[in-house]
């Protein structure tokens, strides 16, 4: 068997190096689409956006809509639950009424039923949400008053398409 | 640093001695030509038929009423799920058109001679499985080639004078083709390729331990032998390279003339397309078994057709070593068998009329006549080769060869 | 060398050659302008959505078409973004009225042999015969009425508007049919390149190391 090792000079080198870039270059481009291939498809992003007809909910009922998956709490509230909401600042994490609702439609309030501890859904209350898995609680505005949840149920973004349609995303 | 890793994985596990023995030493013919390359393009078809695959299984369901809609949502949705399914449909043709070079060079040169028996018996089954896992895949789509094409190949086993029916239920899981079916399709497709990289790890021990053989068929003495690495890893990739160019071509310009026109309709029990047609890849043994006249005779010649193959190594008796360069008669019939295989895939791809039939069945006869006269065929070439003399080039290898061995 | 010619001239040729049964096929050029995909566009919601659904197109995927939103809009209605272009007809009074459900149009251009010359000759393929009932060339005996109404057409001014028609209807079902069509050319073009300079870089590299040996 012939072995000769004999380098032959520096345009080899630089040629196996410019080689093993191009094709490396190439080689991790290719993986590109594989990796891509996994997050959400068009038709999984067309669900990004949710239309709802609030016509139905009466004052004190709850509605449950799905948005990219995920539950979304729309609370008809009575004017009792707004005053008293409007009154208090929250719990763990105050946050002022005027952030949670809508300006002019008080009445609507629209939250990410999901938990901000470990993902649960909360169940309604009387009052506000309790949180089954780990005993969380939420008032009347998601807001956050025990423990062990970090923070409030979070916003989702929405705009009244009408005084009786929303567009949440 | 980098040594004291390699030093530390030696004393655990033979990783320097297996990259020596199998690479930077491994004992390859100088001589190869391009040929030789469709071996390891094989192995790539292979990997990226099992990488697009998985990614596709994330998104394919199998389920009968879900299987055509979840495609079109790979085609359509998914981010370049068009470009997975493209590559892997076109791979499926890629591996048979590299496996099947990959053969024909193994018979043009010989390599299937003694001592590469189990080398070549174990591609032989390599074949089976590729032929099997395509087979499979190919109902998925759910179109109506996939259903009425797994229809008539699982009927086959109903030639089977006994238990035939039962064989036939048995592997569709239902009286038709169906939800079962494509179930259990699915997951023997998902298995088969590991199987295959099982078997092609055995062709590969088996192929180190006999070594390649070349293009003279004659083994080379130590001096004409050069390390693998890295003269014949930069060969592969260059190979690769212009490999993957038809690749490409195919994949990206030209993808929907690999998929019938009948698989864009979803499959449907209650009609069958005018004109059903293998994929390319199974037309010259589609058309052996419509040459039969007899349903059994049919699927036994069919069967053998394929099988046929590994007999090689004992159907060739002639003593000259090499292959078709050094025998002028056995290149003759390896030419002859070529057109004969050629027009015997238009055959199978025609429909059927009085004159085509007849044609199939002549070349069906020539087929195996073929395989059958060549142990006469191989002993009449070498006497007449004896008589002769052997080529000039030929007797100036073996000399310049044995001189060799014997330093 | 021969063999693998052969081979491969065997792979390219046997492949076309699933359309070569259809030879009267008349052959039309597929526009892929987005001006001609609208076109065809509402000349199939017109025209041919009454009956047959293009059940994997939604409206969404008509803006990635370039359609514009406004009138993607009110093309939809009340529906929603998601949903997907039904036709008109329900199955069951499809059936009665025609004895079958008209073939869904999403993936029709390429699902008949001789793909899009298919539906082009078939639509411009309709007479009168001379009972006065309609017939068509490609398809004899067909149930769908002369859509693009070429066998009323009175005279060659007619017909080539109506062939134009035609020729707009099947660019739209291309587009239908493999909307990343577009794309994939473009990234075919763009690897080739990649190949060319690559399997160059690994012949010059593989000349050189194979130099060692002489």
């Amino acid at each position: 068997m012939t072995e000769n090792n004999v380098a032959d000079g520096g345009r080899r080198d630089f040629l196996l190096m410019a080689t093993s870039l191009v094709g490396g270059v190439g080689a991790a481009a290719a993986c590109v689409p594989f990796v891509a291939s996994m997050n959400p498809s068009s038709d999984a992003l067309a669900k990004a956006t949710t239309e709802v007809d609030l016509a139905g909910i009466e004052p004190g009922a709850i509605r449950t809509v799905p948005w990219q998956g995920k539950p979304v709490f729309i609370l008809r509230r009575t004017p009792e639950q707004i005053s008293a909401m409007a009154q208090s600042k929250g719990g763990l994490m105050p946050e002022d009424e005027g952030k949670r609702v809508q300006k002019g439609h008080e009445e609507w309030l629209v939250v990410v039923g999901v938990c901000t501890h470990m993902g649960c859904v909360p169940n309604k209350e009387e009052k506000g949400w309790t949180c089954h898995c780990h005993g969380s609680q939420y008032d009347d505005s998601g807001r956050v008053t025990r423990g062990p949840a970090p923070d409030n149920l979070p916003v989702p973004p929405y705009k009244f398409i009408s005084d009786s349609k929303i567009l949440i995303g | 640093m980098f040594n004291q890793i390699i030093d530390w994985v030696d004393q655990r596990f033979p990783l320097t001695a297996f990259v020596k023995h199998e690479l930077t030493g491994y004992p390859t013919p100088r001589n190869l030509s391009y040929w030789w390359n469709f071996g390891f393009l094989a192995g790539f078809v292979l990997v990226m038929q099992v990488a697009t695959g998985i990614f596709l299984a994330m998104h394919y369901k199998a389920d009968s009423a879900l299987a055509f809609d979840s495609i079109q949502h790979i085609m359509r949705d998914v981010n370049y799920g068009w470009l997975l399914r493209y590559l892997h449909a076109t791979g499926a043709s890629a591996f048979f058109f590299v496996i099947f070079i990959h053969m024909a060079r193994t018979l043009y040169y010989g390599s299937y001679r003694k001592p590469r028996e189990l080398l070549w018996w174990t591609g032989q089954g390599l074949l089976l499985l590729l032929m099997g896992t395509a087979f499979m895949g190919y109902l998925l789509p759910w179109g109506q080639m996939s259903y009425w094409g797994a229809t008539v190949i699982t009927n086959l086993f109903g030639a089977s004078p006994i238990l035939g029916h039962e064989i036939v239920i048995w592997l569709r899981g239902d009286f038709t083709v169906g939800d079962e079916t494509l179930s259990r399709f699915f997951a023997l497709h998902y298995l088969f390729p590991f199987i295959i990289v099982g078997a092609v790890i055995i062709h590969l021990v088996a192929l180190h331990t006999v070594k390649s053989s070349n293009p003279s068929g004659i083994d080379l003495a130590a001096k004409d032998n050069i390390p693998f690495h890295p003269y014949f890893t930069i060969k592969d990739l260059f190979g690769l390279g212009l490999f993957m160019m038809l690749y490409t071509w195919f994949a990206f310009f030209t993808p929907n003339t690999l998929i019938e026109a009948a698989n864009n309709i979803p499959a449907n029990p209650m009609s069958t397309p005018s004109h059903i047609v293998p994929e390319w890849y199974f037309l010259p043994f589609y058309a052996i078994l419509r040459s039969v006249p007899n349903a059994l005779g049919g699927v036994v010649a069919m069967g053998l057709s394929v099988l046929i193959f590994a007999f090689m190594p004992y159907l060739d008796r002639s003593r000259i070593p090499g292959g078709a360069r050094y025998r002028p008669w056995y290149r003759i019939l390896f030419y002859g068998f070529t057109v004969d295989i050629l027009f015997l895939g238009w055959i199978g791809f025609v429909p059927p009329t009085d004159s085509t039939i007849l044609y199939g069945k002549i070349a069906t006869i020539l087929y195996f006549l073929m395989f059958l006269s060549l142990p006469l065929f191989s002993r009449a070439e070498e006497r007449m080769m004896i008589k002769r003399g052997l080529p000039p080039a030929l007797q100036a290898m073996i000399d310049s060869e044995s001189k060799g061995k014997g330093k | 060398m021969k063999k693998f010619l052969m081979t491969l001239a065997f792979s390219l040729t046997a492949l076309p050659a699933f359309a070569s049964s259809e030879a009267h096929l008349e052959k039309v050029q597929v526009d892929t302008s987005p001006a001609a995909l609208e076109r065809g566009m509402d000349i199939v919601t017109s025209n041919c959505t009454g009956c047959h659904a293009l059940k994997y197109i939604h409206y969404r995927d008509l803006l990635g078409m370039g359609v514009s939103k406004k009138k993607v809009d009110e093309m939809r209605g009340d529906k929603n973004m998601d949903a997907t272009l039904v036709s008109a007809m329900p199955d069951d009074a499809a059936m009665s009225a025609f004895g079958k459900v008209p073939p869904d149009l999403s993936l029709m251009f390429n699902a008949r042999e001789g793909r899009g010359n298919y539906t082009y000759t078939y639509l411009t393929a309709f007479y009168k015969k001379p009972d006065g009932s309609l017939d068509n060339h490609v398809f004899p005996g067909v149930k769908m009425p002369d859509a693009l109404g070429y066998s009323e057409a009175a005279d060659d001014k007619q017909r080539a508007d109506i062939k134009a028609q035609a020729k707009d209807v099947v660019s739209f079902l291309a587009w239908a049919a493999d909307p990343h069509e577009q794309e994939r050319l473009l990234f075919g073009k763009y690897i080739m390149g990649y190949l060319v300079l690559l399997t160059g870089m690994l012949y010059v590299l593989k000349k050189k190391i194979w130099a060692r040996l002489d």
